[in-house]
């Protein structure tokens, strides 16, 4: 303690006590009201992950709760063995491919019922929402026949065709709803200034649309990715094979090979968790983008 | 410039992906080949690797004939034939277990074997008892199936233990029951039995009911059920009794993989399930765990026969002498045994029973004999609702059953009443 504070009235000295245990009191509080739940919350999100972790480092039959020592046998199983090399390249051409798709599509479906009055246009919005309801084990049929008559069964291109009609009536209602967001008067201001509609839209209307391109092209990417029926479906040739069929065949009828089915639940989650590493910031803006109007 | 080559970069490098979407593949020697696709009904870790070794060796033989595999896992094999019939898209050769062979007739999906095995060299080399499982599977209307293997249901226990405890393998479910009390040691959290309550339990449940009531049919004269049986009722109560006394507490929701982890873990000291365990069992366990088969009751023992699985040959097939090529050769001595010996299975190649590996099988030998001994109770999978009922709506019964909701005899007369239905609808249609 300095002598200049052995100097201060008790009163004062009181008072700064007073002040630093409230500080104390609202920190102690502020961690148990919000990170000590936030801490639990995330620990119950990561153990699954850890687990799954676990049993791709730890060698088969081991009890360890750490995964040491480290072993990549199930990688190599799953990644030689198991054709998760040849499943994890199509499921990046199919989701690469369902991403531009859909991005494509959304932007100028989203831009047309944004900016377009048109008769018919609640209803037009009212079926894209209601497509939502039709799920796609009910479609498998009729799509089956369409892309047989297509010659598209047994093509990578079958799955991005679906993927993209199925992804494209959400894509498009959550473009319209970024495209709204834009001012108008901006396009409106470089059409006076000697643009079409077309440039208008390219120079300044695309790039306020940075946060919408990406929260609508990684959904698209996720749910390419993620899609098992229409892969296990429309595919048969195991060199077209995706991801998810592939993890399925880790999982015999009595015979579950662990080791396999975590690693190759890493090699599926990886990519997931790098666009979404890359791409949150702009998630949140796109989320959030017309959440407060002023 | 620069911006010149990125566009040529991006252009190409879209055209490389273009390119790799296509199907791929050239014709190549494929195009002098027949090419048969070949749909594996129950694809994992532990059978691919069998197909694939297997095919390779049946190619070598014949030369003009390529199969492709594909494999389907057995939880979604349903939904993709299904499909795959809808839309005129079947492969050549399929896998086909009797579970899937009434779906597959229904829909008129598969060609009768029948003659093709009159005149094939496998023609009296086949289980008998298979053959009729097979045919008993589709209706009793023909051979849609071609066997490869059968599954019986078996007890697998500890035998360590049950050395340690001084108790002999259990012959009566009397002696089952009491082994299970005896092992039974809830505060070191180790029980002598476990039940199959969640998914599989209601096969698992009637396999047990008809080897203590030894009842053999599953419909009497008038097509009523045999399922409320008292006898069967009984057993149903006295493996309900158990639960929570002898059996974890956690098997009100276990399927085989979890019933199978306690084993393991030394928790329970049995555990019922079929020989498709086999390979789990003993890499797991080896030596210390033995197989033995459901035990009698008061009036002997009766067995319900297990899916009996097999291939089938596709109605849109324009390569059916190619397809019954390949089966022939799957059903051959060598192949058969192979690929039985490999997957704990009982090989429908009955030249294989003198196979040193089967012969000194243990458990899988005993099985087959059960399966071969003509004694076997077909249970009625050629009803269209024969799944619904033993699974969709026997299974969450069982569970009331197992929580003191529901007595075991409204239990197996909700099954019964709803076997005794189908089969009067069954035999309305099909006479």
């Amino acid at each position: 303690m300095s002598a200049d504070a052995t100097r201060l009235p008790a009163a004062r000295r009181g008072a700064a006590r007073s002040v630093r245990a409230t500080a104390v009191r609202d920190r102690t509080g502020r961690l148990l009201r919000l990170f000590l739940p936030l801490g639990l919350y995330l620990l119950f999100t990561l153990v699954p992950f850890y687990w799954m972790l676990l049993f791709a480092l730890r060698p088969a039959g081991s009890t360890s709760l750490l995964p040491w020592p480290v072993t990549f046998e199930h990688f190599d199983t799953v990644w030689n063995g198991m054709g998760f090399r040849t499943y994890f390249t199509n499921s990046v051409l199919i989701a690469a491919l369902t991403l531009v798709s859909v991005t494509f599509f959304a932007l100028m479906g989203g831009y047309a019922l944004a900016r377009f009055a048109f008769r018919g246009r609640r209803a037009f919005m009212l079926a894209l929402l209601c497509t939502q309801f039709v799920p796609g084990a009910m479609m498998l049929i009729p799509l089956f026949n369409v892309f047989q008559l297509l010659h598209l069964i047994d093509t990578r291109w079958s799955l991005v065709v679906a993927e993209t009609v199925f992804q494209l009536p959400l894509a498009m209602i959550l473009m319209s709803g970024f495209v709204k967001n834009v001012p108008v008067e901006l396009e409106e201001s470089a059409m006076v200034d000697g643009c079409g509609r077309l440039r208008a839209f390219l120079a300044v209307v695309l790039p306020l649309l940075r946060p919408g391109i990406v929260a609508v092209g990684s959904f698209a990417f996720i749910g390419s990715w993620n899609n098992f029926l229409f892969a296990l479906m429309f595919l048969n040739d195991p060199e077209l094979q995706t991801v998810p069929v592939g993890l399925q065949t880790t999982i015999g009828e009595n015979t579950v090979d662990f080791g396999a089915l975590a690693a190759g639940g890493v090699v599926a989650a990886v990519p997931v968790v790098l666009v979404f590493a890359f791409v949150q910031k702009y998630l949140v803006q796109g989320m959030s983008a017309g959440a407060v109007k002023g | 410039m620069a911006r010149s080559l990125r566009t040529a970069a991006a252009a190409l490098a879209a055209l490389g992906l273009l390119t790799a979407c296509g199907s791929g593949g050239s014709a190549g020697d494929s195009a002098k080949k027949t090419v048969i696709t070949f749909w594996d009904n129950n694809a994992g870790p532990a059978r691919t690797p069998l197909y694939q070794h297997l095919i390779d060796e049946f190619e070598k033989a014949h030369p003009g004939i390529e199969v492709k595999y594909v494999g389907v896992t057995s939880s979604e094999v349903a939904e993709k034939y299904n499909t795959a019939i809808a839309a005129g898209s079947t492969p050549d050769v399929g896998g086909v277990t009797t579970a899937l062979l009434a779906s597959l007739t229904a829909q008129k999906a598969l060609v009768p074997l029948d003659e093709r095995l009159a005149g094939s060299p496998l023609n009296g080399k086949l289980s008998a008892a298979m053959l009729e499982t097979s045919k008993a599977a589709a209706g009793g209307k023909g051979l849609y199936q071609l066997p490869s293997s059968g599954n019986q249901d078996v007890i697998w226990y500890r035998a360590d233990k049950f050395e340690e405890a001084g108790i002999g393998v259990p012959k009566t479910w009397d002696e089952l029951f009491a082994a299970a009390a005896k092992l039974t040691d809830r505060s070191k959290n180790q029980y002598g039995f476990t039940i199959r309550g969640g998914a599989g339990s209601g096969f698992q449940v009637l396999a047990e009911a008809y080897a203590y009531s030894g009842l053999t049919e599953v419909f009497d004269a008038n097509g009523k059920s045999t399922v409320d049986d008292p006898k069967n009722v009984e057993l149903i109560a006295r493996i309900a009794a158990q639960y929570k006394q002898t059996t974890p507490e956690a098997d009100v929701s276990n399927a085989y993989p979890q019933m199978l982890a306690q084993f393991q873990a030394n928790q329970v000291m049995m555990v019922h399930h079929n020989l498709g365990s086999t390979k789990d069992v003993r890499s797991a366990l080896g030596d210390k765990a033995a197989g033995m088969l459901l035990p009698a009751g008061p009036n002997g023992t009766a067995t319900l026969a297990n899916p009996v699985d097999g291939f089938g040959v596709f109605k849109n097939s324009k390569h059916q002498d190619a397809a019954w090529t390949f089966l022939e050769y799957l059903d051959s001595h060598g192949a058969n045994s192979y690929w039985n010996e490999n997957a704990g299975q009982i090989p429908a190649n009955t030249e294989a029973y003198a196979d040193d590996w089967y012969v000194k099988s243990g458990i899988t030998k005993r099985a087959g004999d059960a399966l071969n001994s003509g004694k076997l109770v077909q249970p009625p999978v050629y009803l269209p609702q024969y799944s619904k009922i033993t699974k969709t709506e026997a299974e969450p019964n069982f569970q009331k059953v197992l929580l003191g909701r529901m007595s075991p005899a409204d239990f197996a007369k909700s099954v019964a009443d709803a076997l005794t239905k189908a089969q009067a609808d069954y035999r309305a249609k099909n006479g």
